[in-house]
């Protein structure tokens, strides 16, 4: 069974575009990365997950149930960490997180305590006095504690710092290994690197490829670096993203090795780096075309 | 029932300051009753007869307790009906307001029932502060009464009370359901609570505004009036139930289909 199924999924709010014809499936127990810069449709695909905001048009469901006519049976299921963190001012941490235990009927009493141990959270301040980073550990903590089986995470890392980060991906890891089901959505490529099995790329709205992230990776491109005393140029079939600094010149490469070898050659080498690329580069290919 | 105890312990603050404040000033009002009762007669001529009218107090007989009170209550009317349209007013819109409605949401709980237990958090609060009312100014009355005065009539003007402070509450919920942001629904209920107020003082003042006194609850359920009469009329009572249902059941309406971007 799917986890998240959505169909021809489309928002517009006013005129103006949210997400348009979005078709999209996440298997159950897979962690499924879904990128694209700022305002590319992100936060809305996930508010209509949620059945915060409603569809124009398609249909959305999770677990093979209506989105929207089984919210409740579905959000027992859920665990959803917000970008803003946005709390009670009048709550102390341990407030919220049993005030969000409650709705689950269940006794999350030891996951709370595990996890605030695992990501050092004070348990007795005052949510309104804590760092973002903190206030990020309440939603991380918030979103895991009645065991979902599908989380939802929109752009989970921001505030948390590089240590807490990687307790955060091992909890993350673990939880999968149980069976959870992840969907999570980014700007930042190199972390969902670490951790997808697939990604849709997101861009004005669309879906334009869902990919595993070992196959993006074996595209093939290298990514080419060339530094010389003279001025020169480089023009091969497979070149892509070139760019020119004075004495540097980059691109992206998929080219024939040969020819690449044969053209450098007769140009005053000084210095060559040949490397793999970070998916960043490769979907920058995605976004500039 | 999360959510209605949650909402309980968080209002439960402003309820305290509101009520003790509003029945301190109640009580206080009528320990003055003795002493003005003693001189009921030359305040009726101090008084100019347009500013009588304007006050209601044209067919008080300040000598009476009821009367005095009916004075007295329609100034706690007055914030009362403020306080109950805050309430209702600020107990949805506030989860918006503060961006915790995205939690909450994400919660196994439908908008419906998030609706209703706040709806009767508000109910529970204002049913209290009635009880209370009435409790406090049936002992104020025992203490300083000099003649019997009719329970009955006692009644009537603290379930007015009641009546037009659900009018106001549920018409606040309906109203927040489109404005969220706290710094707009003040001045909103504030403007609607006293420009009904106003509306019945002038729809007292001059014959060709006495039309508006049907636009206000507080001709509905005008102290001075029942203090008179004994009664409230059943017509006015009729649009306070019409405009409460009508707004709570829109409320659920428009709630149930409502884009919430945060």
């Amino acid at each position: 069974m799917n986890a998240i199924e959505l169909k021809d999924l489309t928002k517009y709010y006013g005129k103006s575009r949210g997400i348009i014809d979005v078709n999209l499936d996440v298997k159950e127990g897979e962690i499924f990365g879904f990128i694209g810069p700022n305002g590319a449709g992100k936060s809305t695909t996930i508010r209509t997950l949620l059945s915060l905001i409603f569809p124009t048009s398609g249909s959305a469901k999770i677990f093979g149930m209506d989105c929207f006519k089984s919210q409740e049976k579905i959000k027992m299921n859920i665990g959803y960490l917000p970008s803003e963190v946005n709390y009670y001012d009048d709550m102390i941490v341990k407030d919220l997180l049993f005030y969000s235990a409650k709705f689950y009927k269940k006794d999350c009493t030891n996951k709370i305590n595990r996890l605030c141990d695992i990501l050092e959270l004070d348990v007795r301040k005052k949510i309104d006095a804590l760092s973002f980073g903190n206030k990020k550990k309440v939603a991380v903590i918030q979103s895991l504690l009645h065991d979902p089986k599908l989380l939802i995470l929109d752009e989970p890392t921001g505030g948390l710092d590089p240590l807490m980060q990687n307790r955060f991906f091992e909890i993350l890891k673990e939880e999968n290994k149980k069976g959870v089901t992840i969907f999570f959505s980014s700007h930042i490529l190199s972390e969902v690197q670490k951790l997808c099995n697939r990604v849709a790329i997101v861009k004005q709205g669309k879906i334009l490829k869902v990919e595993t992230v070992e196959k993006l990776r074996g595209e093939k491109f290298r990514k080419v670096t060339v530094e010389s005393q003279n001025s020169f140029d480089v023009n091969l079939q497979g070149m892509r993203n070139v760019e020119k600094e004075g004495k540097v010149m980059s691109f992206l490469f998929n080219g024939d090795i040969k020819y690449l070898i044969k053209s450098l050659s007769e140009i005053e080498v000084s210095n060559l780096w040949i490397e793999e690329p970070s998916l960043e580069e490769i979907f920058m290919h995605y976004y500039k075309s | 029932m999360t959510i209605f105890k949650r909402e309980l312990s968080r209002n439960k603050k402003s309820f305290i300051i509101w009520t003790t404040i509003l029945l301190l000033c109640n009580i206080g009002m009528m320990t003055m009753y003795p002493t003005l009762a003693a001189e009921a007669d030359s305040y009726s001529e101090m008084i100019s007869k347009e500013m009588q009218k304007a006050l209601s107090m044209d067919q008080l007989n300040f000598a009476l307790i009821l009367h005095y009170f009916a004075y007295v209550f329609v100034y706690i009317i007055l914030f009362g009906g403020v306080y109950a349209m805050l309430l209702g007013a600020s107990i949805v819109s506030r989860e918006e307001n503060e961006k915790t409605i995205e939690f909450l949401l994400a919660k196994p709980v439908t908008r419906r029932a998030i609706i209703t237990q706040k709806a009767l958090v508000v109910l529970f609060y204002i049913a209290l502060f009635n009880v209370i009312f009435i409790v406090g100014d049936f002992f104020t009355f025992e203490f300083l009464k000099q003649d019997e005065y009719s329970i009955k009539t006692f009644m009537l003007m603290h379930v007015g009370f009641f009546l037009l402070q659900l009018t106001f509450a549920s018409l606040g919920l309906f109203i927040s359901i489109f404005i969220t942001k706290a710094k707009t629904i003040y001045p909103i209920t504030f403007g609607i609570v006293l420009g009904a107020f106003f509306l019945n003082v002038i729809s007292a003042i001059s014959d060709k505004l006495e039309v508006f006194k049907h636009f206000t609850p507080f001709n509905y359920i005008n102290p001075s009036h029942i203090a008179v009469n004994s009664s409230i009329e059943i017509i006015y009572i009729a649009i306070m139930f019409t405009v409460i249902i009508v707004s709570v059941v829109s409320t659920y309406l428009v709630y149930d289909k409502k884009d919430i971007s945060v």
